[in-house]
């Protein structure tokens, strides 16, 4: 009796606990790469001038848009969670904010370059420089005159609004979504294992 | 009456550690797999089959603990898969590899304190793998 019992409250705990989660219904970030209704959404809470958060990119990140995002199975969504003891982090959100507002492929370059570029910008601050390199001189300047646009501060503060609310505690932080359940990783993941997941999905 | 509640007491902290470990783990097979990457022994390849199938075992071994079926060959099996996770977990530590523990809950690094903990865990696990069964101890008891 005693041993049914167990099993029966065992089973009902396990139940909860793999239960699919509620994905939120509309992500607050436009997508990195991918369609937003892709059947995976991948959403990063990020920190320019983090060196984890630009191994996790590198590593992990690009071969995801460059075989998945690309054929629209995979959605990225980048949040910026600029870190206070980051000197520049905020900064190169501002940049990659501004960016954004140029179109999807600025906005991509951009982030690739300050990500490729960590080491350089993070010593002096040149972000500047880091972002001409990979923009054409009339979409700089336009990005230069977007920098002072009081909404950029905002959606920074909304994105670090939602990570708190997500309770991000350190970066990277990244949520996967697949299946109706979403599952948080804090830190790496190679991506081989990522590709792995992926491909009992949507391969 | 002594080794009756250490029996018990060891059957109920192993099922329950067993249990919570495989629960936490169950709800995050992609944290896990990241934690088990971290310690840079798993090919590649098992990592994710390897992040959704252990949970299971830890928590059929804590379900099967607690209802004392085949216990002491169950307690055994805990003893074993205990005993792998100290030799992991040293080697990597000895590696110098600051990896994420994955033990009970995520975030907690490697080091001695993790080893020892699991150590210590396996002082349960072989006392109730070697122990008569308490039902045939209490019966001779009984006799006398």
């Amino acid at each position: 009796m005693a041993p049914r019992v167990i099993l029966c409250a065992l089973a009902a705990l396990l139940f909860v606990a793999v239960r699919p989660f509620a994905a939120p219904a509309s992500p607050d970030g436009s997508a990195l790469g991918g369609a937003l209704d892709a059947p995976i959404r991948v959403e990063v809470f990020s920190d320019f001038q983090c060196p984890a958060c630009r191994s996790l990119y590198m590593e992990t990140i690009r071969p995801v848009l460059r075989d998945y995002s690309s054929k629209d199975k995979v959605c990225v969504i980048y949040y910026d969670f600029p870190l206070q003891m980051h000197q520049y982090a905020r900064v190169a959100a501002r940049w990659a904010q501004a960016a954004r507002s140029l179109g999807r492929a600025q906005w991509l370059a951009v982030v690739d370059a300050l990500y490729t570029q960590q080491a350089k910008w993070s010593e002096n601050g040149s972000i500047e420089a880091t972002v001409a390199g990979v923009l054409t001189p009339d979409d700089l300047q336009k990005l230069k005159k977007g920098l002072n646009d009081p909404a950029i501060e905002r959606q920074i503060e909304r994105e670090l609004t939602l990570g708190n609310q997500r309770e991000v505690k350190s970066t990277p932080t990244f949520f996967v979504t697949a299946i109706g359940r979403e599952q948080r990783v804090v830190g790496g993941l190679p991506y081989p294992v990522l590709k792995d997941f992926f491909d009992r999905i949507v391969k | 009456m002594a080794v009756r509640i250490f029996h018990w007491l060891s059957r109920v902290l192993l099922a329950g550690v067993f249990l919570y470990s495989g629960w936490v783990k169950v709800r995050a097979p992609l944290q896990f797999a990241a934690a088990i990457s971290g310690y840079q022994i798993v090919p590649t390849r098992l990592i994710l089959p390897l992040a959704d199938y252990l949970p299971w075992v830890e928590i059929a071994l804590g379900v099967l603990v607690l209802a004392g079926w085949k216990l002491r060959w169950v307690a055994a099996g805990a003893a074993a898969l205990l005993g792998i996770f100290i030799v992991i977990q040293t080697s990597t530590y000895l590696r110098g590899i600051e990896a994420d523990c994955g033990c009970f809950g995520f975030g907690e690094r490697i080091s001695p304190l993790t080893i020892a903990r699991d150590g210590l865990l396996l002082l349960p696990a072989l006392f109730l793998a070697l122990q008569r069964s308490p039902a045939s101890s209490t019966a001779s008891s009984s006799r006398k």
